[in-house]
């Protein structure tokens, strides 16, 4: 991250990923794999199946965000990936590296334009992950690392999956760790540290001959700092422990030959931030090789705790909250949007056309906006600008 | 329903899941996974184009993660 003319965007928001950022996990690669039409080789329920060939992929994000009177931060990013077997069919190796360039502009607090600090900034992220396959388990071990002006990141994980016999259910359990050194422009604190301990615990289940479910549970907990040293009046907790349940359904309508791809995501933290997000994907095939992906996400939180809403002290004045007290102020807080409560709704686009047995373009459009009055239990925060997120993928994959 | 009620229910209705899938058999019989064996039917389709929705997701909202470990933190968030 890093600013250039000033304080500039950041948010301990969560504790992985990010603009620009991220790497929040490492991903398979398009496990498109497991896709012999009619075969009666039983894939198993994977989550992360094994990879039916070696590929290279290329894909890149363009992003622009804004709220009324404000272009905020733009970014563009390119990513590259490569999927290929080491030494034999039972080892493989799934690397990418990403670089993201990114600009604007962003409040320093809630959402007031004026006084807005402007940045730019590159980041550089890659990360490789080998995995082991055997009959009924894979084992996999992972690396990334992610570096910025003021911002370093190493993280590393190991991921156990066992299936049955009949390869209808597959068990997960993934470790992960990583540590962070922040070192923000402006020094308001030096080397400052922040290390973060994840579990997971997950079940794939083939309920069907067209129903495949997941259900993971996942707990994160990091220690450190977690100020957006960029923003005033930001003081957070220096711990946060997150909870995450996600259950996935994908089901396939056999006579159309549509697949509609659904998942519900609860999180909750000692932050008391509570969060829902209800996801779908339709994938519909036009044609033999073409297929479009309408897409529909809605997301709600709850604010922070420490969270002060966009209301102004009458004798200091903005930015302070009513009743800030100079002399005794709160031992926590933040004027961070996005640790508001809201409701946020993103409708997407995309295609995927498998142009022959070698190559594979994909695509998709999003448009994404969050209000405070969309939070789906009524009490959204008050006096912030409605934000929107335009993104632009285009993404190309060669098989070998 | 309160958000701290969802989050219960759907606590439960995943152990439920977690249970059901340790305990029955169920499932389709080996020959009979052709559309299980559609690329897009795995939770793993498209894993790139994931990876970027939820950076741009999780740079703007206070929660993440569900879709596995690993990852390193940056700046953004």
């Amino acid at each position: 991250m890093a600013a250039t003319e000033a304080p500039r965007l950041r948010a301990a928001a969560g504790t992985t990923a990010a603009w620009g950022a991220s790497l929040g996990h490492t991903p398979s690669i398009l496990a498109a794999a497991m896709a012999l039409p009619g075969i009666a080789v039983a894939p198993a329920a994977h989550a992360e199946g094994k990879p039916e060939g070696a590929s290279v992929s290329l894909r890149t994000l363009a992003y622009q965000d804004s709220q009324p009177g404000l272009r905020r931060i733009r970014a563009i990013s390119p990513t590259f990936q490569v999927v290929t077997p080491l030494m034999d069919e039972d080892w493989w190796l799934n690397g990418a590296i990403e670089a993201d360039s990114v600009s604007g502009a962003t409040p320093r607090y809630h959402t007031a334009v004026s006084g807005a600090s402007r940045m730019t900034e590159r980041r550089t992220a890659g990360d490789v992950k080998v995995t082991r396959y055997l009959e009924r388990l894979s084992l996999a071990g992972g690396l990334a690392g992610s570096t910025e002006r003021d911002y370093k990141s190493i993280a590393g994980s190991f991921d156990l999956r066992w299936a049955s016999d009949d390869q209808n259910t597959e068990l997960s359990v993934s470790l992960g760790g990583s540590s962070d050194a922040i070192n923000p422009v402006n020094e308001i604190v030096v080397d400052a540290k922040r290390t973060t301990q994840q579990l997971a615990l997950g079940i794939t289940k083939v309920a069907s001959r067209t129903d495949v479910l997941q259900a993971t549970l996942s707990y994160s907990a990091s220690s450190g700092y977690h100020n957006d040293p960029y923003k005033v009046l930001d003081e957070r907790p220096r711990q946060r422990r997150q909870t995450v349940m996600m259950l996935r359904w994908n089901h396939h309508f056999a006579d159309g030959g549509s697949t509609l791809r659904s998942s519900y995501r609860a999180t909750q933290d000692n932050w008391s931030v509570q969060s829902h997000t209800l996801g779908f994907e339709w994938v519909a095939p036009v044609s033999a090789s073409v297929k479009l992906v309408p897409a529909l996400r809605a997301y709600t939180q709850t604010a922070a705790d420490f969270y002060a809403e966009a209301s102004y002290d009458p004798t200091l004045g903005e930015p302070f909250p009513v009743g800030y007290d100079r002399n005794n102020p709160p031992r926590y807080i933040s004027l961070d949007q996005r640790l508001s409560s809201f409701g946020a709704l993103a409708f997407g686009l995309g295609f995927v056309w498998d142009a022959d047995r070698e190559w594979t373009f994909d695509g998709k459009a999003e448009v994404y906006e969050q209000r405070g009055r969309w939070a789906w239990d009524g009490n959204g925060s008050t006096g912030l600008a409605p934000f929107r997120a335009y993104s632009v993928q285009i993404g190309l994959t060669r098989r070998f | 329903m309160t958000p701290r009620g969802a989050t219960r229910a759907a606590g439960v209705l995943a152990f439920a899941l977690l249970l059901g899938g340790c305990a029955g058999p169920g499932g389709p019989a080996a020959w009979d996974k052709s559309f299980i064996a559609k690329p897009e039917m795995s939770m793993g389709w498209n894993a790139l184009g994931t990876r970027a929705d939820q950076q741009i997701y999780e740079s703007k909202e206070a929660a993440s993660g569900g879709y596995g470990v690993g990852g390193g933190g940056c700046g953004c968030n």
